[in-house]
């Protein structure tokens, strides 16, 4: 049954925050934070199907995917690890004050994560730019010496397109963010309703956890290497 | 509902303490430190492994604590490990398949 409590927040709102097939706000947050998980598992499986071909292509091909992987730019993928870390702590405390009821305070640590996520992008593109420049993009004059060259190559198709998958989930996240920011400034985000920005970080947060292991399957094995 | 009631916290309790994320973020950052200086040591056919070792903690580390399935609803925690889990035997079962390819040789190949 309805709380007249959360009847009255139903009220509140021109978007309602308690929408009506919900008890209470408990149960719609629940049903939300079920709903995003499971969209995060279906994330998973995208990304999981890349890591399980890039396994099987590194377990044939040793040796090339190891020099492929001393041609990364190790300090700019390690500066990026932490950049990313560091933007998930901005998230976790916009979705801390959130729950506080601090939306001021959330919408600037959101602004703060976008702008970190969006330093990301502007490193990984850098990164891009020098791999273009080593003519170490596969499709735009790759080359590579020795016999390995095609296997070499093929480790930079999955470094660009797990990298590039990667990057537009964070273009994306970086809108989320930016989409969260007007809500939370504006008090609509309320110690009571604050869904949108937990969704939000859950999503990003998975970026993160994606990014951990694109870091240690790409830039780690071949670091002693350079 | 007055503001009062407004700002009060929900009455579940889901989220991990500003005093565990703040303590992950430090973890996290001094994993990546870790892994990174491993990196420049020639460890053999151990450095990938290390490698993937540290991420499964930092991974592990932000589903539980950043992501909230260490307090979140039973409900949440028995989907997301549910998802986790059967992610897992799909990569397991595909990579089984595709890397003992060759190892058996069949009559008439």
């Amino acid at each position: 049954m309805t709380e007249p409590a959360d009847l009255a927040l139903r009220e509140q709102f021109s978007t309602p925050a308690l929408r009506e097939q919900f008890s209470n706000i408990d149960q719609q947050r629940e049903s939300s934070t079920l709903g995003m998980w499971i969209f995060i598992i279906t994330e998973m499986m995208l990304f999981g199907g890349l890591f399980v071909a890039f396994t099987v292509y590194r377990l044939r091909y040793p040796h090339a995917f190891l020099t492929g992987s001393s041609e990364m730019e190790f300090t700019l993928g390690a500066v990026n690890t932490a950049v990313l870390i560091c933007s998930s702590l901005t998230m976790a405390l916009a979705e801390w004050y959130a729950e506080q009821g601090k939306g001021l305070r959330c919408a600037i640590l959101l602004l703060a994560t976008a702008v970190i996520g969006a330093v990301f992008v502007g490193i990984k593109f850098f990164e891009y730019y020098l791999h273009f420049r080593d003519h170490k993009m596969p499709a735009f004059g790759f080359s590579a010496s020795g016999g390995l060259a095609p296997q070499i190559q093929l480790f930079f198709v999955f470094y660009f397109l797990m990298t590039g998958l990667h990057s537009l989930h964070l273009i994306i996240g970086i809108g989320l963010m930016l989409g969260m920011f007007a809500p939370a400034f504006s008090g609509v985000i309320t110690a009571k309703y604050h869904t949108p920005i937990d969704n939000a970080g859950l999503y990003w947060h998975f970026i993160d956890v994606i990014w951990v292991f694109l870091y240690a399957i790409f830039y780690i094995p071949g670091a002693h290497l350079k | 509902m007055t503001a009062q009631e407004n700002a009060a916290p929900s009455s579940q309790p889901s989220r991990s303490s500003l005093g565990a994320t703040i303590l992950t973020w430090v973890v996290l950052l001094g994993l990546t430190l870790l892994t990174s200086l491993l990196a420049l040591v020639d460890l053999g056919a151990a450095t990938p492994i290390i490698g993937i070792v540290i991420a499964v903690v930092q991974a592990s580390l932000i589903a539980l604590v950043l992501m909230h399935t260490l307090r979140g609803s039973p409900m949440v925690r028995v989907v997301a490990a549910g998802g986790v889990l059967w992610f897992l035997i799909m990569m397991l079962l595909t990579l089984t398949d595709y890397v003992t390819r060759g190892w058996l040789t069949a009559s008439g190949k």
